[in-house]
């Protein structure tokens, strides 16, 4: 399906102080690709992410989501078809309770009142936190907050799916439960993560950033095993394919 | 620092009184929207004189707050929180207006008749609108107004200042943590810090204001604060509504307690 595709041509972003973030990105994102980006601190992920999602606009270069532009005009019928988890879940989250943040979303898609409560209560039964549904959200804690932000998004049913690290601050079992998420979730899926390990289980390909270029692109099974770039971009392999500390079993 | 935090959360408390399921909660926000302006122009519109007449609107009070079950204590703070502002507006009244009013054997200046009518009308009216806000919530009440076709700009306004009030207060009480963590001997903030706190305060807060407006965007916002919609007006909301529009009138209308204080007198006689 060719309107799910993402692509991005040459893209460059510079923050209004004049840091240049982002210098000559390209790639393209089929439809049903699950996608890892990774890259030390500041490297510039989140604000990739960002330009995919048109919060911000390229300097230089384009974005296009199936094949309509990214621009102010296109913008509403883009976000329909992304949606996106922040990396502070605090920016996401600001109605009063769980449930109406949930609901923030189809309500804006003017959906009726029944099917909003049936999408909010499948999305937060998905993410496991069906019993917080009535609480404030400033009220609660780091993870529960992650989850309630996942779940805002879901209850969009987006296209494509963009999380900028679901999975800092969970707990083993949440985060276990949130890869479980993103593995049934059978749409386009980008994600940015410093677990590199999640994105050894999750991703099918990997983009590796470094100081705002891509310093590789490829098959995960290949590009987290290579020691050497790994180490060049601030990054290590993942534990699961390192040698093993305690009994000494080489890998 | 511990009661910036508490007054945050106390500052949301209004919002969680209103998620409860009572009687008066339960009721259509439209008509809970009228009657409080029905209640506040009746209030105000009393003479500066006549104390006895704006009495018994106390009642409309006594009973939201018991219908609606919500704590004395917390609103009656809030609307202590008001009152140096009132008492500044009417504190000269006594000063100014020192002519002699007779009551009973009694003189009183007529200042300070002015100023208890001044504390007893902004009273009832910050009193009121608390109350509306407690039973019915900031959202629904701006769903209301837009059902009353305010301009959805004026109602978007008003209600993103007040979430915007609470992103304020966390980023200070954010601040505040970080500071006072590393500054454990002091009782508040040390004058030389306070330039750079509040500058960064003002710039943090602008940009969570900023990347919260697009998280909105980001899900389909396009100026419409969607809350939910609610049913048509049922029969206990027009019940609601005529008893409070009646006795509001009456109460405007004749003086209660003159007719009260006359009927006892008549029977005494
Ligand atoms: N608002 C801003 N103004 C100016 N420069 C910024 C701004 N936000 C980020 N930067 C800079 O842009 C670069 C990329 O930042 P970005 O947030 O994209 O990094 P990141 O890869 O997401 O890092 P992390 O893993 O820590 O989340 C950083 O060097 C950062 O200092
Ligand atoms: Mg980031």
């Amino acid at each position: 399906m060719s309107h799910h595709k993402l692509e991005v041509k040459d893209l460059h972003y510079n923050y209004p102080d004049g840091h240049e973030a982002v210098k000559g990105m390209s790639f393209c994102i089929h439809h049903g690709e699950s996608v890892g980006i990774i890259g030390a601190n500041g490297a510039g992920k989140s604000t990739l992410l960002m330009l995919l999602m048109g919060v911000l606009f390229p300097s230089e270069g384009e974005v296009s989501v199936g094949d309509v532009h990214v621009t102010k005009k296109t913008l509403p019928m883009i976000r329909q078809r992304l949606g996106m988890v922040f990396q502070d879940p605090d920016d996401q989250l600001f109605m009063n309770t769980v449930y109406d943040d949930v609901a923030f979303g189809p309500r804006n898609y003017k959906l009726d009142e029944n099917e909003v409560e049936k999408r909010v209560l499948q999305a937060l039964e998905l993410v496991g936190i069906l019993h917080l549904k009535d609480r404030a959200p400033f009220k609660l804690s780091g993870g529960e907050k992650r989850a309630a932000a996942i779940a805002s998004v879901l209850s969009m049913q987006p296209d494509i799916l963009v999380m900028d690290e679901p999975t800092a601050a969970l707990d083993p079992k949440s985060r276990r439960r949130v890869m479980d998420l993103l593995g049934s979730f059978k749409h386009t899926k980008i994600v940015t993560s410093h677990d590199i390990d999640m994105i050894y289980g999750m991703c099918d390909r990997t983009i590796v950033i470094k100081k705002g270029e891509i310093a590789a692109d490829g098959a995960t099974s290949e590009i987290l095993v290579n020691a050497e770039l790994m180490e060049a971009c601030g990054l290590e392999v993942p534990l699961a394919l390192q040698n093993c500390p305690v009994c000494g079993t080489q890998k | 620092m511990s009661n910036i935090m508490d007054s945050l959360y106390n500052m949301r408390l209004l919002d969680d009184l209103a998620r409860q399921d009572t009687v008066i909660h339960k009721l259509h926000p439209l008509v809970k929207l009228l009657a409080t302006v029905s209640y506040l122009t009746v209030v105000v519109s009393f003479g500066r004189y006549d104390i006895g007449g704006i009495l018994p609107l106390v009642i409309y009070p006594v009973m939201v707050f018991t219908l609606a079950e919500l704590p004395v204590k917390p609103i009656v703070l809030r609307i202590l929180l008001v009152s140096p502002f009132i008492i500044g507006i009417g504190i000269l009244n006594p000063f100014f207006d020192k002519q002699i009013f007779v009551l009973g054997d009694r003189e009183i200046s007529r200042g300070w008749v002015t100023f208890l009518s001044i504390l007893l009308k902004s009273g009832l009216t910050v009193t009121a609108a608390l109350l509306l806000i407690a039973t019915t919530g900031m959202d629904r009440l701006g769903s209301a107004l837009r059902m009353l076709k305010i301009p959805r700009i004026f109602v978007l306004q008003l209600l993103l200042t007040y979430r915007y009030i609470s992103v304020l207060m966390e980023e200070v009480a954010r601040t505040l943590r970080a500071y006072s963590l590393r500054a454990p001997k002091q009782k508040g903030v040390h004058r030389s810090a306070w330039g750079s706190l509040a500058g960064q305060l003002l710039l943090r807060t602008f940009d969570r204001a900023q990347r919260i407006y697009e998280a909105m965007c980001l899900r389909g916002f396009a100026g419409e604060y969607n809350t939910g919609g609610f049913g048509k007006l049922r029969i206990g909301d027009w019940v609601y509504l005529a008893v409070w529009f009646l006795f509001f009138i009456t109460v405007r209308f004749y003086n209660i307690p003159m007719l009260i204080g006359s009927l006892i007198t008549g029977v005494i006689r």
